[in-house]
């Protein structure tokens, strides 16, 4: 692996924001491809977080700053990505439900599903199946994807579903749910097209779930 | 038994029991009147003194005495609307603050006037719980920000360090003061389990949590050899329960059946911890049949209670969205169950 590239692999792994972004300029002067420095710096890196995540090696302060430093650096990509009409692994609308205002998890979510090359749409918390409609409309995504913490707000991924249908817009996305109290037989019930446990899994269902281009 | 209740559910609880109403009720302890967990025949009565009594206030908006912005959130079920109180308000969030900053005072004497009524009234019949939970971790996050403590733990320990000393310091003077009143036990804990796993690796906990809490138990039971310790976390905590036998706790809260199994705890544990807890409500209480309900209440009694050993609830604040017949079945089931009906063979 190019020296440059390689520390920015590592700096990712440690979250260190400080040197990736130093490095992605430096690796950007240098003439590196853009491309290249996401896949094999950035997207690499986070596999990598994904796989020690599962393994039991890596919780969630580690996979935080090594997501946090991804994001600094991708930040300073986006630029370079636009001008070669880089086209991302496919876009998330990502949200907590109305009535929950817990976002750890989405967080978590939407950063492992950023480093796995996907674009990312962040309602936020408290949403409502409204916005999660006009979301649909506005942005296009291939995915949707809901987070609850509580039993007591999970039932508004229901009605968030059921609402999408009536809105005539369900049928363009995918639908993927996750959160302390929901489970797969839950979101087979409520009609969604997948669910996972934890954020690194996240990835590979949303990966399973687009059509790559 | 042991049961605490949201607001909400305590309102439903206290309609059908004819008890009239109350003020808002804290489940945490601090405040109440006891006459519902009295009534129900709870053997436990919790008192608390610190930052978790700042839950549930009854305002839209409001910033507690610690600095931390708080936003009440309203939820439906149906069996009618409820709120949660939301931290949205972090006064420690920029470095900065944390050198000047100053917590409130765990000396002020009004903190212990109702730890005072209720071991004056109650002692005698009831078990007396001086509650210091969200101990360190919880009122730390509140204090920084959650994402900022958990990348501070990560990245820059010593400062880390610092902010979660805030609330140990505190916590352990009111856990102090309370055990010299006479309690029977005191009740610490933060969350450090996730559904699955550990929230921080247990290296992490170790670094940061095991030698406090060592010191935050020794002290207490220098003060008094007798006073029982209770740590609570949800989640999956099984890599650090060897570690907190080690530093001599007693009681392990609250048993998330969903993370934890509670008949595992028992074959491992057993021994050396009691248990306080573990009736689910992420499925069954809400979700579950009565039948339901009543096989696991029967379930916790022939294997986590066995030979005793058990405090036996719901693992939380029971939410609003549980039938009341769930709910009685329960409570029932817990107080009305003979020894007879736990031999094998019997239904």
């Amino acid at each position: 692996m190019e020296p440059l590239i390689q520390e920015i692999y590592t700096a990712v792994m440690e979250g260190k924001n400080t040197i990736v972004q130093e490095k992605v300029q430096a690796s950007l002067a240098a003439g590196i491809p853009a491309t290249s420095i996401l896949n094999e710096g950035m997207i690499a890196a986070m596999t990598e977080v994904g796989r020690l995540f599962e393994d039991g090696e890596y919780f969630v302060p580690e996979m935080l700053i090594s997501a946090r430093a991804m994001q600094t650096g991708l930040v300073l990509l986006k630029p370079a990505l636009k001008e070669v009409d880089f086209k991302s692994r496919g876009r998330v609308v990502i949200g907590t439900v109305k009535g929950d205002l817990h976002d750890i998890g989405k967080n978590l979510v939407a950063m492992m599903l950023e480093g796995a090359g996907f674009e990312i749409v962040d309602l936020g918390t408290d949403v409502t199946p409204e916005k999660f409609a006009a979301a649909i409309r506005e942005n296009d995504p291939q995915i949707v994807a809901m987070s609850a913490l509580l039993t007591t707000t999970m039932l508004s991924m229901e009605s968030t579903v059921n609402f999408l249908k009536e809105a005539g817009v369900r049928d363009q996305v995918k639908i993927i749910v996750g959160g302390a109290p929901v489970t797969e037989d839950y979101a087979r019930q409520i009609g969604a097209d997948g669910f996972s446990r934890d954020a690194s899994r996240a990835v590979a269902l949303a990966k399973s779930l687009v059509v790559p281009n | 038994m042991q049961v605490s209740f949201t607001p909400e559910f305590a309102t439903r609880v206290r309609k059908e029991l004819n008890l009239g109403t109350d003020k808002i009720h804290n489940p945490h302890g601090g405040g109440n009147t006891y006459e519902l967990e009295r009534a129900l025949g709870e053997d436990l009565l919790l008192t608390s003194v610190g930052w978790a009594n700042s839950y549930y206030q009854d305002a839209k908006q409001y910033v507690d005495e610690w600095g931390i912005g708080w936003r009440s959130t309203e939820y439906n079920t149906s069996f009618g609307t409820g709120s949660y109180t939301e931290i949205v308000g972090h006064p420690l969030a920029e470095d900065s603050a944390i050198t000047t900053y100053q917590a409130p005072n765990p000396d002020r004497p009004e903190l212990y006037a109702e730890a005072d009524w209720v071991l004056r009234t109650f002692k005698d019949e009831y078990f007396i719980v001086g509650v210091t939970v969200t101990t360190i971790f919880e009122t730390a996050w509140a204090l920084r920000g959650y994402e900022r403590m958990l990348s501070d733990l990560a990245l820059n320990p010593d400062l880390a360090e610092q902010i979660l000393d805030i609330p140990y310091r505190y916590h352990l003077t009111a856990a102090k003061k309370l055990t010299q009143m006479g309690v029977d036990m005191i009740w610490t804990g933060d969350d450090v389990g996730a559904q699955n796993a550990m929230l921080i690796s247990p290296k992490m906990w170790r670094y940061f949590f095991k030698p406090r809490m060592a010191n935050f138990i020794a002290e207490l039971k220098a003060i008094n050899p007798q006073v029982k310790v209770a740590y609570h976390s949800d989640g999956n905590i099984y890599p650090i329960i060897p570690d907190l036998i080690e530093i001599g706790l007693d009681v392990l809260n609250p048993i998330q059946p969903a993370s934890m199994d509670p008949a595992r705890l028992k074959r491992e544990y057993g021994d050396k911890l009691c248990f306080w807890g573990s009736v689910d409500e992420q499925h069954t209480l809400p979700f579950g049949s009565v039948a339901d309900v009543r096989s696991e209440v029967l379930q916790r009694l022939q294997t986590i209670g066995k030979n005793g050993g058990l405090i036996l609830g719901p693992t939380h604040h029971v939410q609003l969205d549980t039938p009341m017949d769930n709910f009685w079945t329960m409570v029932n089931g817990i107080t009305q169950t003979s020894y007879a009906e736990l031999e094998p063979g019997s239904s």
